[in-house]
């Protein structure tokens, strides 16, 4: 248990730390990343999402958010994840599926007060694979409590 | 409300080429624009399929308005206000849902019919001889479709819906024509973002076709950065929709646009790239089952980019995607990504649509948040400095064809914006 605690309090941290490299490489090759429009949703091929990403797109993701021209992330997001209640779900053949609820406080510093900083939250579920290179993120999913609202521009990933 | 203090004069804030930047920041112009255009034009509210039983409704803005649309029992869709007739509460709380007993407001009781004709009302013996339920109903808003489609128009006056799409309605039957039944449905779930700016910013935006270079060059770079790390053919359409953003300018010089009375406006080819489902030989058997082998083939060469439909709706056939556009104020818009089915296809067809409403609606698409950035700079920039005048000269000298039905331009051309700007200093100025 520890172990797997460890990784989701890891990968927020890499997260708030920027270190995007480290961070892929906590997932699998095939890993999905999403964020869906309603809890009820099964798979990203139900209907559009916030973020239904692949590894591809979640290196074009993370290496423009590097880029000085991404004016989306101009100045870059600054975040913090608080990370709570994380617990095994379930344990199988698939993998080890992991619950934990989330608070990501982002800012970007664009001279509008309150407006710069906003909160995005829910209930982030994880399946974990065991690798010939320790435990591997397979799949995140991020339920916001308001994923069937209108969101403004996102550049960090939750 | 500002529009109580002074009357913005609409007449002379567009010119052949140029316009004034109130347009943008003054909420006393907003206001205007709620009523005389949002007022009078057709908006695309909802598709047949979003309702398909007795008692089923859906809540819609026409500007600022909400409305509601609900399948009466004898199958006929209306469309009234969400007001109480009684002290003038909002009926819906949920933007869709099930009232087969009618719209019942929370605060009194008083409850409407689908028609907003009155169903019931609390304690009538106090009304005796005072208020006749039957003249006390919810307004109707006037509706009519097209393929399926459903718009509304809160101007009982304006000429009617096939004369406002006139041929635009083209890209709409490019919609329903890649079915292989004929028939579409909308998908389940609808994806939204907003921005703290003008509603027009999108309008003028979305066949913005000099502009991929430059405001999405970070997520091109990046895309080809991706490109060159797992091998060209490697790359996910996803990925391959941002690299498209990356063609050179002489690309879309090449490509027309078609701008219509109206101020709507589409461009021709395809910026997609390779974004075809690999069942495509299946979809292609099936829509010849249905249209035949010549038809088929006509429908399939269509090559149309976005639609806009002027002022509220964005309309995309080739990847089934209709976006509406909600301004809440001068500085607040929301957009909301519609998918549809077609009836009889692959399911690959349809997860096709839905990746790219995803990729062209998100407020996380690396490509969308950059517009949006974009678009609140837009607002922030023209509350600035003494330069009140905006160009939208570019192309002015190029048009390729003028018909009675269409004018042909570059698709890089600033055409459509200054063929939306007609349209609106036209509605405008109309008291």
């Amino acid at each position: 248990m520890t172990e797997i605690e460890d990784l989701i309090h890891i990968e927020a941290a890499l997260l708030d730390d920027r270190r995007y490299h480290d961070w892929l490489d906590l997932f699998t090759q095939d890993c999905l990343y999403w964020v869906p429009v309603a809890a009820e949703m099964v798979s990203p091929r139900d209907g559009p999402s916030h973020f239904h990403d692949d590894r591809q797109v979640m290196m074009v993701r993370t290496h423009r958010l590097a880029n000085p021209r991404a004016f989306g992330a101009e100045p870059a997001p600054r975040t913090v994840h608080i990370v709570s209640g994380v617990r095994i779900e379930r344990d199988n053949a698939d993998g080890i599926v992991v619950a934990s609820s989330q608070i990501m406080l982002e800012y970007r510093n664009r001279d509008r007060f309150e407006d710069d900083q906003r909160v995005f939250g829910g209930r982030v579920r994880h399946r974990l694979i065991r690798t010939e290179n320790g435990l591997r993120i397979a799949e995140k999913r991020i339920d916001l409590i308001n994923a069937e609202g209108a969101f403004n521009a996102m550049a960090a990933p939750i | 409300m500002a529009s109580q203090l002074y009357n913005p004069d609409p007449s002379s804030l567009v010119t052949r080429d140029h316009v004034h930047r109130s347009v943008y920041t003054d909420p006393a112009i907003f206001d205007l624009e709620m009523a005389r255009i949002f007022g009078r034009s057709w908006l695309y509210l909802a598709h047949d399929s979003e309702l398909p039983s007795p008692g089923d409704y859906v809540v819609r803005h026409m500007g600022t308005q909400a409305v509601i649309l609900t399948r009466a029992k004898d199958g006929v869709v209306h469309a009234i206000f969400n007001r109480c007739a009684h002290r003038g509460a909002t009926l819906c709380a949920f933007d869709r849902g099930q009232a087969p007993n009618g719209h019942q407001c929370p605060y009194h009781g008083w409850t409407f019919n689908a028609d907003g004709s009155v169903r019931f009302v609390s304690q009538a013996v106090n009304y005796a001889e005072v208020l006749d339920p039957a003249n006390s109903g919810i307004p109707q808003i006037r509706l009519e479709s097209y393929r399926g489609f459903i718009f509304g128009n809160l101007d009982n006056d304006a000429g009617p819906l096939s004369e406002f799409l006139g041929h635009m309605k083209s890209t709409i039957d490019d919609l329903v024509d890649r079915s292989p039944t004929g028939r579409i449905e909308v998908g389940a779930y609808k994806l939204r973002h907003y921005y703290r700016a003008n509603w027009k910013m999108t309008f003028e935006n979305l066949n913005d076709t000099v502009h991929p270079g430059f405001a999405h060059a970070a997520s091109v770079v990046s895309a080809k950065a991706v490109a060159n790390a797992v091998g060209g053919d490697n790359i996910v359409p996803t990925v391959g929709m941002m690299m498209a953003n990356g063609k050179p300018i002489q690309f879309f010089q090449d490509l027309d646009m078609v701008t219509t009375p109206g101020g709507h406006s589409y461009i021709g080819g395809h910026m997609g790239a390779d974004y075809t489902p690999n069942t495509a030989d299946a979809y292609t058997a099936a829509l010849i089952a249905h249209h035949g082998a010549e038809r088929a083939r006509e429908v399939l060469s269509v090559d149309r980019h976005l639609m806009l439909l002027y002022p509220s709706s964005f309309w995309h056939a080739r990847y089934q995607t209709v976006r509406i556009i909600r301004p809440v104020r001068h500085d607040l818009t929301e957009m909301i990504g519609f998918t549809f089915r077609l009836i009889g296809a692959p399911p690959e067809t349809h997860v096709n649509a839905i990746e790219y409403c995803t990729g062209a609606n998100s407020a996380a698409s690396p490509v969308i948040a950059d517009d949006l950035e974009i678009y609140e700079r837009l607002l922030l920039g023209n509350r600035t400095g003494s330069q009140e005048w905006i160009p939208m000269s570019r192309g002015l000298n190029e048009d390729r064809e003028t018909t009675n039905i269409f004018t042909r331009t570059p698709a890089t051309s600033e055409a459509f914006i200054r063929n939306q700007f007609a349209s609106w200093s036209a509605m405008m100025a109309r008291t």
